[in-house]
């Protein structure tokens, strides 16, 4: 699905992550631990194609496709989704005309047929309430007001309306409560198949007790220094990333 | 001559006087500080202008037309004419330089239904004259053609106790046409003035708009929006008197310019000494598409009463790079990701209009104008 090799990429001119090799195969899930500052959020900026992000060596391979060169459009439409870790607030475009236009450009892009508004609105709102996400949200502008955890729950929202193929998860647990934890989890999980894969990036074990991950990398001053199981999750919880880098170096 | 013959060749010949004495209005001028007239038009082609021409295609039940060239005119028009102009020199020009002019009335307690479209046919100077008694309404939806090399027209409008007068004003995109408007309205007790202003840009193009809140309860209510393309200009100028306590404006203007285009704003608020309890709030924002674009505003307040609410806020800015790439990558093509960013931008300004056919008109203008305003150069 997914297949990173010897990247490095700079912002303004520094370079933040620094030789990442990481490949995710079908219907894996993975996880990225990582201390703050250490790369994550660019990870996924750069997967989704934000502007800024100079690759300055490495590949990037989505289905055996060269990633880096396509529109983050473009990479929505071929089924990358990227649940950001600090949602966009967009005044003045409510949630609902949203995710119609978002939903249907994809589509579009695809070429398959648009969906009309009955079919959007009947498949967010089944969508919406499995994820606890009340009708009104969908009525406001996107993401304006909404608390740090209806955002996130927003985001998954998005995922479970899109479908991807390859979802990554940036920090999706971080701001939710207990019971939405375990909603979004479900949420993710729903998503989980054979053709699927999926990015978690995460500071907490938590969540992986909900999405249980096939590998787990941590990642440090833009590089993965350890890889493991399900199981490294719960070292690193215990001991401490400070411990894990020492015995890295 | 009739008496009233000789009044108009009066006061268009002291109008005239003045005109010559000032001459253009340019950037030294404050008011004209984003709008220099004499470095975009000679003085000779304003004054051999001549008069404006209206298609008024239909008068609503309940509005009295008249056409002020006649020999003689009833007393309500005698009344106000020339009383409520400002002193501006394109007033004096407008004076000067046309003929008659067009006068609307609505009388007590009279609410017309219908709409009263104004389509301007050909270019000149005009004066329209609105007198809206007691409790009397109408909707006025004032429209241009685009082929005008100049037009300025003067308006001067009197709202009686409880009138509502609501003025749509739909300028198309005209590259090499000049257009300059200013109303001048004075507002009893209770009255409400809804102006809502819509621009697509000409080579310049200024509206002023001075009103006077003159009875406690009077009410100005404008909105205005400016999508503009290329080397176009759009300018919109309001002064807004607090004459009397317990009176209210809001103002709610968003100006789009792309290409080399510029917007303005500038907004005066002046409550008056003993105006106490006014409430005015002013917002005006700027959208720049392209960086040779410019858009200036200019919120003033000049407060000399001590019990007042004020609000006002400006701000200029591009499109916002995190909303686009948030759009984007939800799989929004970047064209249509910039088209409802602007939407959202301007959306406010435009639901102001009160009638969802007017309001639908106005996106359409809107829709069309952006192409152009996204468009490079
Ligand atoms: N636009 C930018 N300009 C300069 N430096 C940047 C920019 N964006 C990110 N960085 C730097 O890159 C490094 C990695 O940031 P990133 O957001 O990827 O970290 P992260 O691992 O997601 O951290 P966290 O756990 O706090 O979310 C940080 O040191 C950050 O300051
Ligand atoms: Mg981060």
């Amino acid at each position: 699905m997914l297949e990173i090799k010897n990247l490095h990429v700079a912002v303004g001119g520094q370079e933040i992550l620094k030789g990442l090799t990481l490949s995710i195969a079908d219907g894996e899930v993975h996880a990225i631990m990582g201390p703050n500052g250490s790369g994550k959020s660019t990870l996924s900026y750069v997967l989704a194609g934000r502007e800024g992000y100079e690759i300055t060596q490495g590949s990037v391979l989505y289905r055996g496709q060269d990633l880096t060169t396509m529109a983050p459009e473009e990479r929505a439409a071929q089924g990358v989704f990227l649940a950001m870790q600090y949602p966009v607030e967009i005044p003045g475009v409510t949630t609902m005309t949203f995710l119609k236009t978002a939903l249907n450009a994809q589509r579009r892009a695809r070429g398959e047929k648009e969906v009309d508004a009955v079919g959007v609105l009947k498949l967010v709102r089944e969508k919406a309430k499995a994820l606890n996400v009340p009708e009104e949200m969908l009525k406001r502008a996107l993401n304006v007001g909404f608390s740090g955890g209806e955002k996130k729950r927003l985001e998954i929202l998005q995922a479970a309306v899109f479908q991807p193929s390859l979802a990554i998860l940036d920090e999706t647990d971080s701001g939710l409560d207990i019971d939405a934890l375990k909603l979004v989890a479900q949420g993710v999980n729903a998503l989980r198949a054979p053709d699927r894969a999926m990015l978690v990036i995460t500071h907490y074990q938590r969540l992986l007790n909900y999405i249980v991950p096939d590998r787990v990398h941590v990642l440090s001053a833009g590089r993965i220094i350890k890889e493991g199981g399900k199981e490294l999750a719960l070292e690193l919880e215990a001991r401490g990333y400070a411990q894990i880098i020492k015995d890295a170096a | 001559m009739t008496s009233l013959a000789m009044l108009r060749a009066d006061e268009r010949a002291k109008a005239g006087e003045a005109f010559a004495a000032r001459g253009l209005p340019h950037r030294r001028i404050e008011e004209w500080k984003y709008s220099d007239l004499r470095n975009t038009i000679g003085a000779n082609d304003v004054s051999a202008a001549g008069s404006v021409a209206w298609s008024l295609p239909h008068t609503p039940q309940g509005l009295e037309v008249l056409d002020l060239s006649q020999d003689e005119i009833p007393g309500w028009a005698r009344a106000h004419w020339g009383k409520l102009r400002g002193q501006g020199v394109m007033e004096d020009a407008a004076i000067a330089f046309s003929t008659g002019g067009l006068a609307l009335r609505v009388p007590k307690g009279t609410a017309v239904r219908e709409p009263f479209h104004m389509n301007l046919i050909a270019g000149g100077h005009g004066r329209v004259l609105i007198v809206l008694e007691e409790g009397a309404s109408l909707t006025l939806v004032e429209t241009h053609d685009a082929s005008q090399a100049l037009v300025n027209i003067e308006y001067e409008i009197a709202l009686g106790a409880n009138a509502t007068l609501q003025h749509i004003r739909r300028m198309p995109n005209a590259a090499d046409a000049v257009r300059v408007g200013t109303v001048s309205a004075t507002l009893a007790k209770s009255a409400c003035y809804r102006g809502h202003f819509a621009d697509f840009g000409s080579k310049l193009s200024r509206l002023e708009t001075n009103l006077t809140l003159d009875g406690a309860g009077a009410e100005a209510k404008l909105s205005g929006v400016a999508v503009l393309a290329g080397k176009t200009h759009a300018d919109v100028t309001t002064h807004i008197k607090h004459a009397a306590g317990d009176t209210a404006s809001t103002q709610l203007f968003k100006l789009v310019a792309g290409g080399q285009a510029r917007g303005v704003y500038q907004g005066r608020i002046t409550v008056a000494e003993g105006a106490n309890k006014s409430d005015s709030r002013q917002t005006a924002k700027g959208l720049l598409l392209g960086e040779r674009a410019e858009i200036d505003l200019k919120p003033e307040l000049e407060i000399f009463a001590d019990d007042v609410k004020c609000a006002h806020g400006a701000a200029i800015g591009d499109l916002d790079a995190e909303s686009l790439f948030y759009l984007r990558s939800r799989g929004i093509p970047e064209r249509e990701a910039r088209d409802l960013l602007i939407h959202a931008f301007l959306a406010d300004a435009i639901a102001e209009i009160e009638d969802e056919g007017l309001r639908a008109e106005i996106w359409r203008a809107v829709e069309a104008a952006l192409v152009y305003a996204e468009a490079a150069p």
